[in-house]
């Protein structure tokens, strides 16, 4: 008895394992935003320091796109909808 | 001659705003545009405003779609509040960089300018608007950072 409960949890946290992936803030690279204008709202949005939002703009200039954050769904969604009412281009994607 | 700057931090934090009226008008068209496509699903721009927040997903939260219109309408109104302002506080002023930066992807959305190609290749029209937002938010977000 004490053996199989102690299995289940054992499955339990396995599949909580599974299904706690986490979910990105992936933003888009279009052809007209000014590169400054990237980087502040990274650093506005996250509070990211100049270095890291630079360095995150730039991987969006030239990979066309970039994981900016990565979390929780409804954090990630959060900070989507921050970034699109900023007028970036940016979707909410679940880690592979 | 260089061109003098439009926009100038204060050392009280403010943000000295020395845009011409014509200049003035067209940002008010742009919002003007802006506010307009937010409850028009048949105004061109209005896909831009309503993009998806999660692709995979059969449809978005509509608490997240609410909160991101929310957020979009209160940028905007506060532009069009502040546009004959001659100095604008720190968030009035990222209220005109998210209101101007929605309103050029929305114009090049409609545009059907998606790439680096579709941008060489775009009419004039749709160039001087194109330039006219991206040199204001250049200069606007280099004096904010």
């Amino acid at each position: 008895m004490k053996h199989e409960r102690s299995t289940s949890t054992a499955t339990l946290s396995q599949d909580e394992v599974v299904t706690e992936k986490s979910w990105n803030v992936v933003v888009w690279d279009d052809p007209v935003t000014p590169m400054p204008v990237v980087a502040l709202i990274f650093r506005k949005i996250f509070g990211y320091s100049n270095n890291k939002a630079t360095q995150l703009m730039m991987t969006v200039h030239h990979q066309g796109r970039a994981i900016v954050w990565s979390g929780s769904r409804d954090r990630a969604e959060g900070y989507c909808v921050k970034l699109q009412a900023n007028g970036l281009l940016s979707t909410v994607e679940q880690d592979s | 001659m260089a061109r003098s700057k439009v926009f100038i931090q204060r050392k009280d934090g403010r943000i000295e705003v020395r845009i011409a009226s014509d200049a003035r008008e067209f940002l008010k068209s742009v919002i003007d545009q802006l506010i307009a496509a937010e409850s028009d699903s048949a105004h061109p721009w209005h896909g831009t405003l309503h993009s998806p927040i999660t692709p995979s997903a059969d449809s978005d939260d509509p608490l997240r779609s609410f909160e991101r219109q929310k957020m979009t309408a209160t940028s905007a109104e506060l532009m069009r509040l502040t546009l004959d302002e001659s100095f604008l506080s720190q968030d009035e002023a990222f209220a005109w960089l998210a209101s101007m930066q929605l309103g050029l992807r929305a114009r090049t959305s409609e545009a059907a300018i998606f790439t680096d190609d579709d941008l060489a290749q775009a009419d004039e029209a749709s160039l001087q608007t194109i330039r006219a937002l991206q040199s204001f938010l250049f200069e606007l977000a280099t004096t904010l950072s």
